[in-house]
């Protein structure tokens, strides 16, 4: 213990209070545990100040300003001024809010705030460094401690974020103008969601992209669904090509690009944002102290109680590894405090469903009919596009589909991917189905409401069992 | 090498089966999965297969003879086998053995099984609240065989899986057989049949208005009540069904650890007086009707006698102290086990039971002694494994342990079964002699009266001596009044003189 440290006991000490770490804390707390939260920033985490919260305000302010700037066919004729410095306020006042939240729940639930930056210094000690100088820094000691200390976006060489030349996705979230021209290192669901997002707000956007497509990981239909719709609101790709160098032009910056055939290409923009990923935040956090290592991407590995190679050290949220998904690390927050509180709880969740706020948007959750195959089911397989939807229509919103995969056998839903408007709200009931280990005919009996968007689940389900109406069976 | 083969555990709760008929013999040589052995189990003849391919070294059971399950009853002589510890094969070939000779006898029925198990593609398809009730049990959701649309596993699948009924849907020609004759045999306290408290737990149940009405008074879900009667194909329930289920739901949880606190008792006042309704239920019922059973079916006989223990308490007294050093707390049970067990050696006709199915009347040689104990919820016969193997102290201990988890209703099911003879002990509460009943299918009952100072008569002066009085109730179908009266001599003398339990 440093010479003018306070040390003080905890039974539960959460490092880093994101949706991972605040859940945890607050249900720890919930069950009798004494709890002590430290966060070295904000509460909330990347979620709700620098990632999902934020990037669906800009994303809401788009769409508004583009949607009523094309509303011609439903006879509304309306020329939008966009201005970037009010959105971010009112961005800025949905993150307060929010963030303010949090706060005000982990007190009124009991759970002992500390701000400052967690370090293990031992078996069951961590040292906390307080912010600024002379702020000083305690020991706490703790029974059990769970690391949510989340992720940080990836750099790359030569791409250092400075948020004024070269953006993060923080920075680019946080933009006071809308910048006439940005170039895009990276075409998964962050470049996908920021591209999309400028491009309605006006800007001029090329996305570079080592791989040869958009939204790796997500199947062929879907990520050139999202990607057509982008090019028709003007975003310009170039596959194949990374980004390798970048200099000061003009008050902007030109970005150079190179194949693997070592061909280079120059675009020039306003900004360039990186958006390759991201990676969890272990590095920081004197792990050494208590002998746990994480593994070579920096994830700490987790049993499904969510504790680490470490007695009485558990991890949740991005650190724990993929998905990155603030929903997963609110779900193990869950668990690893109810596991510690002893109850029978375990992380045995048979899917999480994952979204991408694009235009259209995709939902996905549980396995593809590849991966129903590979599993050894004999997956049968439920469409319906969104065309055939009279509420996509009225919405003017025809691009994208329902799919629904099944086990033929037993008719066991399995997952389900869409793409399409609210596709993030409807993905759902899909997922509900397969956690439930529901039917098709669970499912397709269930009457939905018309006229929405969750009839097309109904139908591609109907569409799976051979019985659709408002579509050709396949 | 040698490959030596266990018996298998052919059914749950099933302890020995006999050895029908060797289909092999000595020098004989066999492939894996050829029946070796027909073994019959209570109900089954269940073929035995062998585990290798190799030859028949040696038979250790002879046809007929009934063989605890575990011992080695076949050795074979494998080739080119490396030599490994021969424990370990012989455990892993037990397990393959046990799932061999279930399918052997129902290989259809295993099919079934598959069918109804919503475990595919590593998945186990199941809500997450029946995920979450199998984690509070400690079940293994993936074993659970599901009922529900497709095979999902619900939350009555769990419950049925913790409780061990579940074991009928996959393996039903054994298991539920032998399962089901066990049950009975080991625990006569289990009024109702099992399946009649069983929820049925199925989709959709046919029933008149009135039998729907009398089904929604008493708090039970048609689907839940278990029937044979069906009506266009669909299941069919009447209202004394209900009635019946109702009851046997009550019982079972009355017999609940958490029924202990009883709902107030009604009281009444007659033209006579004032008259105080208990409902006759949960486990003062179970114990009635055990009693009921044994006392009816079991013509009972009781010897008495009574046997001067002077030495008896000076033993004791001098090793109490002893015990105490060594954390255990010394009564005269142990004593008294120890001389059961001594005197049952010698007459063993009193360790037996009566299969009345089979017209034969078992003899074990094995010494499980229930010792009988009050506790708030009614009388527990707690069983004391294996009292010929155990010393004084572990006996004590053994004894304390059980009563006192009797007393907490903490004590588990199998704690309670397999007992082959019983002790109950009513001079702890006072008294001297007493007609205690059979703990069916047991043959014989020791009760002990208080152990206290009685005038005695030595050499014709009247003296005062420490007594017990015992009372041995037998079942007069196998065991004789000169049984009875010889086993007790072999008692009192070891009661007596304390000292020739040192050479047991």
């Amino acid at each position: 213990m440093v010479v003018g440290d306070i040390s003080t006991g905890t039974d539960v000490l959460v490092v880093g209070a994101g949706p991972g770490g605040y859940v945890a804390a607050i249900r720890a707390s919930q069950l009798g545990l004494d709890t002590t939260l430290v966060e070295k920033d904000a509460y909330g985490g990347v979620c709700l100040n620098r990632g999902c919260i934020p990037s669906k305000a800009l994303i809401t302010g788009a769409d508004t300003a583009h949607g009523a700037a094309n509303a011609e066919a439903m006879g509304v004729h309306a020329d939008p001024a966009v201005d970037m410095a009010a959105m971010q306020s009112w961005k800025d006042g949905v993150v307060d809010q929010l963030t303010g939240g949090v706060e005000k729940l982990c007190k009124a639930n009991g759970v002992n705030l500390v701000e400052g930056t967690a370090e293990f210094a031992g078996e069951g000690r961590v040292r906390v460094a307080h912010g600024g100088e002379g702020q000083g820094s305690e020991t706490i000691e703790y029974e059990h401690a769970i690391i949510a200390t989340g992720s940080r976006p990836i750099q790359i060489p030569g791409f250092e974020f400075d948020e004024e030349h070269v953006l993060s996705s923080q920075g680019a979230l946080s933009l006071d103008t809308v910048p006439d021209e940005l170039v895009v290192v990276g075409a998964g669901y962050i470049g996908m969601e920021l591209s999309t997002t400028y491009a309605k707000l006006g800007t001029d956007v090329t996305v570079v992209e080592m791989l040869d497509s958009a939204l790796p990981g997500y199947e062929d239909d879907i990520a050139r669904t999202v990607r057509k719709r982008a090019e028709e609101l003007g975003v310009e790709f170039h596959f194949g090509e990374g980004a390798s160098e970048w200099e000061p032009h003009n008050d902007g910056v030109r970005v150079t690009t190179e194949t693997e055939d070592g061909e280079t290409s120059t675009y020039a923009a306003d900004k360039v944002l990186v958006a390759v990923g991201r990676s969890p935040v272990t590095d920081t956090l004197g792990l050494d102290a208590i002998g746990l290592e994480p593994d070579e991407n920096g994830f700490l590995a987790t049993d499904e109680f969510g504790e680490t190679a470490v007695d009485d050290v558990y991890a949740v949220g991005d650190v724990a590894g993929e998905p990155m998904l603030a929903h997963k690390a609110s779900a193990e927050g869950e668990v690893v405090a109810e596991v510690i509180a002893g109850e029978p709880a375990a992380m045995d969740f048979q899917a999480i469903p994952a979204a991408v706020f694009t235009d259209p948007e995709i939902g996905t959750v549980g396995m593809t009919e590849a991966e129903a195959a590979d599993a050894g089911f004999d997956p049968v397989v439920g469409k319906m596009p969104m065309n055939a939807s009279g509420r996509a229509l009225t919405l003017s919103e025809p691009e994208g589909f329902v799919r629904v995969v099944a086990d033929s056998e037993t008719g066991f839903v399995l997952g389900g991917q869409i793409v399409g408007p609210e596709a993030s709200e409807l993905v759902a009931e899909l997922a509900l189905a397969v956690e439930m280990g529901a039917t098709l005919e669970d499912v397709g009996s269930t009457v939905h409401t018309h006229p929405t968007l969750s009839e097309a689940v109904m139908e591609a389900v109907k569409n799976a069992q051979g019985h659709a109406i408002h579509t050709l069976n396949r | 090498m040698v490959r030596e083969f266990k018996l298998p555990d052919v059914g749950e709760g099933l302890t020995e089966a006999e050895i029908v008929t060797w289909l092999v013999e000595v020098g004989d040589t066999v492939t894996e999965d050829q029946p070796v052995a027909e073994v019959e189990t209570d109900k089954a003849v269940v073929e035995v297969p062998s585990p290798v391919n190799g030859t028949v070294r040696e038979i250790l059971a002879d046809e007929g003879e009934m063989v605890p399950v575990g011992n080695v009853i076949i050795t074979f002589d494998v080739e080119g086998e490396e030599a490994e510890p021969v424990e370990e094969s012989a455990d892993d070939e037990d397990d393959e053995a046990v799932e061999d000779a279930v399918s052997a006898v129902s290989e259809a029925d295993e099919e079934d099984e598959n069918e109804g198990t919503a475990q595919q593609g590593g998945r186990t398809f199941a809500a997450p609240s029946a995920r979450r009730l199998a984690r509070e049990l400690g079940v293994d959701i993936g074993a659970v065989s599901g009922s529900g649309p497709g095979g999902r596993v619900t939350e009555q699948d769990v419950r049925a899986h913790a409780e061990g009924a579940d074991d009928e849907e996959p393996e039903p020609a054994v298991k539920s057989a032998t399962s089901k004759v066990t049950d009975e045999a080991e625990e006569p306290a289990t009024s109702a049949p099992a399946s009649s408290a069983e929820a049925a737990g199925r989709d959709r149940t046919l029933a008149a208005p009135a039998t729907r009405r009398v089904a929604e008074e008493e708090g039970v879900a048609l689907d839940d009540v278990p029937t044979d009667e069906t009506r266009d194909g669909e299941a069919f329930v009447t209202e004394s069904q209900v009635r019946e289920y109702a009851e046997a739901q009550r019982a079972a949880q009355a017999a609940d650890a958490e029924a202990v606190t009883e709902e107030a008792p009604e009281t009444e006042t007659t033209a006579e007086g004032e008259v105080e309704r208990i409902a006759y239920k949960g486990v003062r019922r179970t114990i009635g009707n055990a009693m009921e059973r044994s006392k009816y079916t079991a013509p009972h006989v009781t010897h008495h006698e009574e046997v001067v223990v002077e030495d008896l308490v000076a033993t004791r007294e001098r090793l109490k102290p002893v015990a105490e050093e060594r954390d255990s707390r010394l009564t005269y049970m142990p004593f008294v086990l120890k001389a059961v067990v001594a005197a049952l050696k010698e007459h063993p006709i009193l360790n037996s039971q009566l299969d009345e199915d089979a017209e034969e009347i078992l003899v074990k040689h094995y010494y499980n002694i229930g010792v009988a104990v009050a506790t708030d919820a009614g009388l527990m016969v707690p069983v004391v494994k294996g009292a010929d193997e155990k010393d004084m102290l572990t006996l004590a201990d053994d004894v304390n342990d059980l009563a006192t988890k009797a007393r907490e209703r903490s004590i588990k099911r199998e704690e309670m079964q397999g007992g082959t003879f019983s002790i109950t002990n009513f001079g702890a509460v006072g008294g001297e002699y007493a007609t205690p009943i059979i703990n069916y299918p047991e043959t014989a009952i020791l009760g002990l009266g208080a152990l206290k100072q009685r005038p005695v008569v030595e050499d014709g002066e009247v003296v005062a001596k420490h007594t017990i009085p015992l009372s041995l109730s037998i079942d007069h179908r196998i065991i004789d009044g000169a049984d009875a009266a010889r086993f007790v001599n072999t008692l009192s003398e070891y009661l007596e003189n304390p000292e020739l339990l040192l050479l047991e």
